[in-house]
């Protein structure tokens, strides 16, 4: 994977782990966000502070098209710009108070946020279907062992071996660990996703161990 | 019907959510677990030798073990909170109300000893909430796959409220559910619940009340 991200675009989640007029915390290499859908459906990357008392966004609310933090209630437009400030209802809140908001696209059921002004659009997962993510206490290189396969440019592991016809969709986090998202071959019912997402769970299990052995370093 | 209760108790708000979600009324008696630890006391101890809350008295019926109370409270009150007549349904009812002891015991045990400062191996308890929440997000993703929103069907049952406190209180230990975006979208489902109460730690969804006004003048 690429060491300098500027630019590039970070697959942080699943589009069906972010239902319209919700709000789920996330990571990207510049560091946590509140990524966020209007009632809409437009998603948005936001720093995940909130710039009255430092309270983390992705704990706040979602009503209509604006962020809300939890802690005043101030909330915020996709623009980043603040709309509201509740203790203050006469307030037009000034132009300068807003939160930071990052470059966000959606492709084949995965969202993508970048840092920057990345250059081109997020890799195609053509005839792919977005499973599940997961968090592996393992590093990357722990999960290729595990996979037996490399990590393209973009965080795609094909798995050499037909384990269920899966792909990982890996994003380093901190503290070593690693978020990978499921991807499978094809159209599949229900006992053919619940296969995969257990062979994703073997995987795991595996990378796991390979780290704590200290094999893949 | 009489609780003994305790407000920052997450076994003894499972009884008060079951009861607010099926109409029933309790009568709450609190009881000063911390700093008194009065749960260990002699009149307590007299209702529970087991010395743990919760303890409901209905008339001459004295029950202790929240998940028990919790099957009580629906039996009583709203039947379609406990398993159907369908074998599956009835199986994961009990699998995730046992399932509910290992939540306590890890994520309720890593909370004590942070909060608390309840004595143990924090590092250990942690782990093994860690695995128990692995445990229900693939849990709940199969669910899913099956057309089921919540643990043992496409309705909540006693399981789901049996769960939902520890898992949602797990920061408390020192455990994030930030890794977990199943379990994210079944605790937004609890909490949507029609009658949902809060408790300290675990807060409604916002976004389901309109906006509140302010009548502006003198901000």
């Amino acid at each position: 994977m690429r060491s300098d991200t500027t630019g590039s675009w970070t697959p942080v989640a699943l589009s069906r782990d972010l239902p319209a007029g919700t709000v789920i915390p996330a990571r990207i290499p510049a560091g946590p966000i509140a990524l966020w859908r209007s009632e809409s459906g437009c998603p948005t990357a936001s720093a995940n502070r909130c710039p009255h008392r430092g309270m983390s966004l992705s704990h706040g609310f979602v009503r209509g098209e604006a962020l809300s933090c939890v802690y005043h209630g101030w909330s915020y437009a996709k623009a980043g710009n603040c709309l509201r400030i509740p203790a203050h209802p006469g307030l037009t809140p000034p132009e300068a108070i807003r939160v930071k908001t990052y470059a966000v696209e959606e492709t084949g059921g995965v969202i993508w946020v970048a840092m920057g002004e990345p250059s081109s659009s997020p890799m195609k997962l053509e005839g792919l279907l977005a499973l599940r993510s997961l968090t592996a206490h393992a590093g990357i290189a722990a999960i290729e062992a595990a996979a037996g396969a490399k990590a393209g440019p973009e965080g795609l592991v094909e798995p050499a071996e037909g384990t269920e016809a899966i792909c990982l969709l890996l994003s380093a986090q901190e503290n070593g660990e690693t978020l990978i998202h499921v991807l499978l071959r094809g159209e599949a019912g229900p006992a053919a996703r619940i296969a995969a997402s257990r062979a994703a769970e073997s995987l795991r299990r595996k990378a796991e161990d390979l780290q704590k052995k200290g094999i893949a370093q | 019907m009489k609780l003994y209760d305790y407000i920052l108790s997450p076994s003894c708000y499972k009884v008060r959510l079951m009861a607010a979600l099926t109409g029933v009324k309790l009568e709450l008696r609190p009881v000063d677990f911390h700093p008194g630890a009065e749960h260990r006391g002699p009149e307590l101890l007299a209702l529970n030798p087991a010395g743990s809350i919760p303890i409901l008295e209905d008339g001459d019926l004295l029950l202790t073990e929240s998940s028990a109370i919790l099957v009580y409270l629906a039996a009583q009150a709203a039947p379609e909170w406990l398993a159907g007549s369908k074998p599956e349904e009835a199986a994961r009812v009990q699998q995730w109300l046992s399932f509910s002891g290992r939540l306590t015991a890890s994520l309720g045990g890593a909370r004590l000893h942070e909060m608390l400062l309840r004595p143990g191996d924090i590092g250990a308890l942690q782990a093994q909430g860690i695995a128990a929440l692995r445990e229900l997000e693939a849990g709940l993703f199969e669910q899913a796959q099956r057309g089921k929103r919540f643990l043992a069907a496409d309705r909540p049952t006693v399981a789901d409220i049996a769960c939902f406190p520890y898992v949602a209180l797990a920061p408390d230990g020192g455990v994030s559910l930030d890794p977990y975006p199943t379990i994210r979208l079944w605790s937004r489902a609890v909490r949507a619940l029609e009658g949902f109460i809060e408790m300290p730690g675990i807060h409604r969804l916002h976004e389901l009340k309109p906006e509140p006004t302010v009548e502006t003048g003198d901000a």
